[in-house]
């Protein structure tokens, strides 16, 4: 495995315990992916990687080599793009790229057809020469994606590459993370998006308050969940209580939704039941469709009021 | 040599980022300036000879103070807080190549304001100034030490308080300084804090190699501004390279 993390825990002198014994092994070629809400843990372990922090116990070794012990070299290996924005204020976009792949070693004349290769993946084009402080948001990030992954190291770390970007360069954005990963280098990617996770990553971890709950590929973790189909109910905005579901399996709300899940044979019965509720007024419209990892993540972290000690209990239910 | 490579291209970069901002950093500067040697004749009428001197070359100090201890870690401060330091940090260079680039474009940004201040304070008072050969490696020495401890306050403090402590270093550096008037118009007990603090020998080393003729150059300045360069110096690489 290229990138290995053991134990890795990080308290701050505030007491907060951001990484809680996390371990994590990515290999070359693979995109990895790190989910969890905000404050879940994910930045904190970004950036014990690159150097920024120091963890309070555990390990990191990029290629068997300790990056705990050695922060210059860590910062050599890893190409890192951070969720703030990067400082190019005055700058254009050429100027950023270019300086970066300079910067990471590559000649003036690499680091031209790096950049013109990824200028042109990523429709930069007519932008390339105009000042970062008039660039819109999703531009700017186009841009911090570029200038980690015009000398990409071994490994890639990208924090919500996708923030502000348009769906169409969404896209092209993905087939530039895909293709740094096929030349070789190991991709964690740092995300809240899980529907987009889904479609990108090879394998990942969900990080719940410093801990990793969940790992596997996206098709793993599904399997996990033990429903096939997701029926979603649209509740009644007076309901009291929360309907029951009738298939022993995961029922978790988020927000005025509840998300219940269902096993593949009982589509037939499920949609009957919503239809009862609707006709009963306790939900105002319902959806059956096929498990994501949305559910598998929900069903885990919760929605923003299901309270963690619950979800856990949900999950243990569903996964045995 | 790898070093010289990232330093240039970290200085390239730091200053595109700057530059922006340079015109703007150059009027507050020649305001600064404009305001003391147009403002303190106004305040006294009739100036002796000395004062006026004292006037015309502690312009440019208190411009060269005031951005190095107020405008300096002011920005560090911001940027730290945005985290655009913290990227900085990430990147593949040694933190001695970043830090050294840094301060380079902030003296680039200092020393036209000080050529101003100095040209404007002639003008007011029709000064003939004989400056010493010297005055160039004096005036980067107060520039430098001036960057190096504003540096080292908005690397230790949190952003608020160094925006705070700021504040109130313009008026201590303004009004209770002894950069426009010698230091035993101060009350003994500040004379004895200003013979500890930088501020009073940057006024003395600016003043000794514009206007030998009118002052000495104490050694013992060059002395103290020494120990605050290498103490801001030091204490900020220390901060650059710690993490948290």
């Amino acid at each position: 495995m290229l990138l290995e993390i053991a134990e890795l825990t990080k308290v701050y002198r505030t007491g907060i315990r951001a990484n809680d014994g996390i371990s994590l092994a990515i290999d070359e070629g693979e995109v990895f992916g790190l989910l969890g809400h905000n404050g879940a843990g994910k930045t904190t372990l970004v950036n014990q990687v690159v150097g920024l922090l120091r963890p309070t116990s555990g390990s990191i070794r990029i290629d068997g080599r300790d990056m705990v012990a050695d922060p210059g070299l860590a910062r050599r290996l890893c190409s890192f793009q951070a969720q703030a924005q990067v400082p190019i204020d005055g700058l254009t976009p050429r100027q950023a790229i270019d300086l970066l792949g300079q910067l990471r070693g590559l000649s003036r004349g690499d680091v031209q057809r790096r950049r013109e290769r990824l200028v042109d993946s990523l429709d930069l084009g007519e932008w390339l020469d105009v000042d970062a402080a008039r660039l819109s948001g999703g531009i700017k990030r186009l841009v911090a994606f570029a200038m980690a992954a015009v000398a990409p190291g071994r490994l890639v770390m990208l924090d919500e590459p996708t923030n502000d970007v348009d769906p169409l360069r969404r896209r092209l954005l993905w087939r530039q993370v895909r293709a740094l990963a096929d030349h070789g280098a190991a991709v964690l990617l740092v995300t809240h998006n899980v529907i987009e996770a889904e479609r990108s990553v090879d394998r990942l971890a969900i990080l719940d308050e410093g801990r990793v709950i969940a790992e596997g590929t996206p098709a793993e973790l599904k399997g996990r969940l033990g429903a096939a189909l997701r029926l979603e109910l649209v509740l009644d905005p007076d309901l009291i209580d929360l309907p029951v579901s009738p298939f022993g399996l995961s029922a978790v709300p988020v927000g005025n939704r509840l998300m219940v899940g269902v096993p593949t044979d009982a589509a037939g019965p499920a949609v009957a039941w919503a239809e009862s509720l609707k006709r009963a007024g306790s939900i105002e419209e319902f959806t059956l469709g096929p498990a994501t990892l949305e559910d598998v993540y929900v069903a885990l972290v919760g929605g923003s009021e299901a309270a963690p000690a619950q979800v856990e209990e949900v999950f243990d239910a569903t996964a045995a | 040599m790898q070093l010289l490579r990232s330093y240039r291209l970290l200085v390239t970069w730091q200053a595109l980022r700057k530059k922006n901002y340079l015109p703007l950093m150059m009027a507050v500067q020649t305001l600064f300036s404009l305001g003391i040697v147009l403002g303190y004749p106004l305040l006294f009428p009739t100036l002796d000879k000395t004062s006026i001197y004292l006037i015309a070359t502690g312009a440019p100090a208190i411009s060269m103070v005031s951005v190095g201890l107020v405008a300096l870690p002011q920005t560090i401060g911001e940027q730290k807080a945005e985290g655009s330091l913290a990227y900085m940090r990430s990147l593949p260079v040694a933190r001695l190549a970043y830090l050294v680039a840094d301060l380079t474009v902030w003296l680039a940004i200092v020393i036209p304001g000080v050529v101003l201040g100095v040209l404007v304070g002639a003008w007011r008072f029709g000064l003939d100034l004989q400056v010493s050969p010297l005055v160039l490696p004096a005036v980067v020495m107060v520039a430098l030490t001036a960057t190096c401890v504003g540096y080292a306050i908005a690397s230790l403090l949190p952003y608020m308080l160094t925006v705070i402590i700021t504040q109130a270093l313009v008026v201590f550096v303004f009004m209770f300084s002894p950069l426009t008037f010698l230091p035993d118009k101060l009350p003994g007990w500040l004379e004895a804090i200003h013979r500890v603090l930088p501020i009073q020998a940057m006024g003395e080393i600016t003043r000794g190699t514009l206007a030998p003729n009118e002052f000495g150059l104490p050694l013992g300045a060059f002395l103290t501004l020494a120990v605050w360069c290498v103490l801001g110096f030091g204490v900020t690489y220390a901060a650059m390279s710690r993490r948290g």
